[in-house]
């Protein structure tokens, strides 16, 4: 099995930024549902979004007012952004463009779709009446691709590092998503009051976890749990642990792993040392940040490992 | 729909499905009834289903433009073009003696020289050319074969019969799109295949692995195959990346390769370096190697000149096989089929005149508003001028191009290409086209069944490039009586 490391690369971001495109549109959806159940005049501002997603400066570049129709034009609207939805569809597209020798044709096609879909409904999916739907058309259609990816790629070297890129970017999201929750703006604005619940049920229903939750957990939402359970949870596949472990699976058959699985195993202990009854809103984002900085450091590993080997 | 197929009027010139009649062709008799049967917006509803098929199947092409390079959607024609296997057979056994005596001349070229020594071509026409590499002589390609792919551009003159334009023999394109028109077709307008016996094309990607495989230097069962593309910026990208897939084979850019101290060439892979035992390279040989031609370039790969001369591994086309690219040693390919193979041309050529030899020189300079003067050396339409239809002033300007540098200037006569029918807008119109074969050779000598047809979309124009507007049709090979 031959993989050439610019093609490993490539896939591996393609996984990436379909993951992103999904996810972030996952967050903005749940956001968006929030937003809707919070009585009038406590209504927490648009920009925790941009901030979960580190994207102070690229705001700044293209607004001024940090109003909910600018947040929402930066992650439907604007194409060149970098955080954007369609900036993600787009450079998955350029990443299967580029390797369509090793990915089937229905998902070139598929990813192709998605593109011009995100192009032609941009401009008229930033307004609240089309964008819960052009949500769903993101998350659905990612879906699609990963289905596809999933029932017809061959578990080969092109499979593995399409999973890593997708498991960690999921970790990365996951972890994003759960910073919502933990983001001392909304205490602090007293927006969340009396609609906890409220809040971490929507968080749950983004990562499509509230039935799940329930069965294991019970019906009522509570802020710990949640928690726990999409941090935790090794059977929920979109829990931090899962995706750890998958990204541990997909390293072990690859040569010159080492360095690798040594920052997953710093990963696993740092998701062990996770207690959530001992942990306000403050202390869980701050876990969360340190969790992201070791997310960095696998990728790092990754791409010195793999995608620039093979000098003679 | 009817209606407008009466009005189709054939004009001067050879219709490739329509008699000077108006009643269909034997061999689109089938074909044009189904269209006709058609109602209008029947057909305008295939036509866009055909758009969006080629959208969604990203067949595409990239264009530059001062604006950057846009990819563009692949322009495509949903009327067949119908050639009968007979007429197609004579052809095709053309191309396959054109392709044999190109190739062993070009061997000839860089090590014996036969050829000028027998007074049959002229040295200084060959060895004066940009596309004579020194770097390449004394080289010896598996089988002698230099031009492993070979495009020609074929055209049908008013008296019917096929004449070669020019042969591509550096890194001709196109085939892609031969075989995504098909799929296109077979998607839109599957009822039109019920009535024919169709010569497949999907096979052109397993023919072109055999034709390379058989170029390694190393005895594997499954040699180590790359296509080797300058990039995604490239015009023909799309088709890298098909032919690639097409083979199972990877496609590799120039910073995949590098060539270690052994001077065999390796790809950069996740479990480390594995060798390269074949080359498609469809990137220009000045690109490839800058130990060997541009120092500039970023493209290539270090080294890749010496690995191949030193026999390390395959590449096609070889380096150097542009040499008979050329629209001067276009004139001589009928004498080199005479010389080389001693067997009389199977396929017409085109009367050419060459500027450099004065009596031709003077002809031309005294017909210009007549002929078509083409640049021995570019590609792609560019500076072409097409006498009937240029203007006074731009006559002088070609007598001045070629007073100053006869070399790079030749001349045909103009020739009234065949034309077929082609929807635009809501009417089946004539429109110009040519016609380009895909010949492999290594082992042995291969043909695409028919090729990749070009269609001028503007009405009387003679240019098919899809870079300026040109467009597409699927083309067919019938089998049997009809």
């Amino acid at each position: 099995m031959i993989m050439l490391s610019r093609v490993a690369e490539r896939v591996y971001w393609m996984a990436r930024y379909i993951e992103r495109a999904e996810d972030t549109a996952r967050l903005v959806a749940a956001y968006n549902h929030l937003v809707m159940d919070i009585p009038k005049g406590s209504q927490p501002g648009w920009e925790i979004l941009v901030r979960i997603l580190d994207a102070d400066p690229v705001f700044d570049e293209w607004f001024n007012v940090r109003n909910e129709q600018n947040v929402l034009r930066l992650l439907i609207g604007e194409a060149d952004a970098t955080c954007s939805i369609p900036y993600a569809v787009h450079a998955a597209r350029e990443n299967v463009r580029t390797t369509r020798d090793v990915i089937p044709d229905e998902v070139w096609e598929l990813v192709n779709e998605l593109y011009l879909y995100t192009a032609d409904a941009a401009e008229h999916s930033v307004g609240r009446r089309n964008r819960q739907q052009y949500l769903e058309q993101v998350i659905q259609r990612c879906q699609v691709i990963n289905g596809v990816l999933r029932s017809t790629l061959c578990r080969d070297h092109s499979y593995r590092f399409i999973m890593l890129g997708q498991l960690l970017e999921r970790a990365d999201m996951t972890t994003r998503i759960i910073d919502v929750g933990a983001s001392d703006f909304l205490e602090r604005e007293g927006a969340t009051q009396g609609i906890e619940h409220l809040l971490w049920g929507t968080l749950l229903k983004s990562m499509s976890a509230l039935g799940a939750y329930r069965r294991m957990i019970g019906p009522q939402v509570e802020k710990n749990a949640a928690v726990d359970f999409v941090f935790m949870e090794e059977t929920f596949p979109r829990s931090v642990r899962f995706c750890v472990r998958g990204i541990q699976d997909e390293l072990t058959p690859l040569s010159n792993n080492k360095a690798s699985l040594r920052v997953v195993e710093r990963m696993r202990r740092k998701l062990r040392g996770f207690e959530s009854t001992s942990m306000d809103q403050s202390a869980l984002h701050a876990y969360i940040d340190e969790l992201q900085l070791i997310i960095g450091d696998l990728h790092q590993a990754v791409y010195e490992s793999w995608f620039h080997s093979g000098e003679g | 729909m009817d209606k407008n197929w009466n009005r189709y009027s054939a004009t001067e010139y050879y219709d490739e499905l329509i008699t000077p009649k108006g009643t269909p062709r034997q061999v689109a008799r089938p074909a044009v009834k189904l269209l006709k049967e058609l109602p209008t917006d029947d057909l305008a509803a295939r036509r866009t289903a055909a758009e969006v098929a080629i959208r969604e199947m990203g067949v595409s092409f990239t264009v530059y433009s001062e604006a950057g390079n846009i990819d563009r959607a692949w322009p495509f024609d949903l009327i067949p073009r119908v050639i009968t296997a007979r007429e197609w057979d004579k052809v095709r056994r053309g191309l396959e003696q054109r392709s044999r005596a190109l190739n062993m001349f070009i061997h000839d070229v860089y090590n014996k020289q036969k050829i000028f020594a027998d007074g049959i071509v002229p040295p200084e026409t060959v060895l004066e050319s940009t596309n004579f590499k020194e770097q390449c002589l004394g080289a010896s390609p598996r089988f002698g074969v230099w031009a492993n792919i070979c495009g020609s551009d074929l055209v049908r003159d008013s008296d019917g019969h096929f004449y070669v334009l020019e042969d591509n023999l550096r890194v001709p394109s196109g085939v892609s799109y031969m075989v995504e028109n098909r799929e296109i077709t077979k998607r839109v307008l599957p009822e039109i295949f019920e009535n024919y016996s169709i010569r497949p094309v999907d096979d052109y990607p397993s023919q072109l692995y055999r034709m390379l495989a058989a170029l390694s230097p190393r005895d594997r069962k499954r040699p180590v195959i790359v296509v080797l593309t300058p990039g995604i910026y490239n015009s023909a990208y799309f088709e890298h990346a098909f032919l690639a897939q097409g083979m199972g084979a990877e496609l590799v850019e120039g910073a995949d390769l590098f060539v270690g101290d052994d001077d065999c060439v390796y790809m950069r892979t996740v479990d480390g370096p594995v060798q390269v035992d074949v080359i498609y390279r469809r990137i220009d040989e000045d690109f490839m190697d800058p130990e060997a031609f541009r120092e500039d370039s970023a493209l290539g790969v270090p080294g890749l000149m010496r690995s191949w001369l030193n026999g390390k591994v395959g590449i096609a086309n070889a380096p150097g096989s542009g040499v008979a690219d050329d629209k001067v040693v276009y004139a001589f390919v009928p004498d080199m089929i005479r010389y080389y193979l001693k067997e009389k041309p199977l396929i017409r050529s085109v009367p050419t005149y060459l500027c450099m030899r004065e009596k031709d020189r003077e002809y031309v300079l005294n017909n210009l508003e007549k002929l078509v003067v083409k640049p021995a050396n570019e590609s792609g339409g560019y500076g072409i001028m097409v006498g009937p239809h240029a203007d006074k002033a731009t006559h002088r300007k070609f007598a001045k191009l070629i007073e100053k540098n006869p070399r790079n200037y030749i001349a045909q006569p103009t020739l009234s290409l065949s034309t077929a029918p082609t929807y635009i807008g809501d009417e089946i119109k004539p429109r110009h086209l040519d016609l380009r074969p895909f010949i492999l050779q290594s082992r042995d000598t291969w043909v695409t069944s028919g090729g990749l047809t070009r269609v001028a979309m503007v009405e009387g124009s003679l240019v098919v490039n899809s870079s300026q507007g040109g467009g597409s049709k699927d083309t067919w090979i019938v089998e049997g009586r009809l």
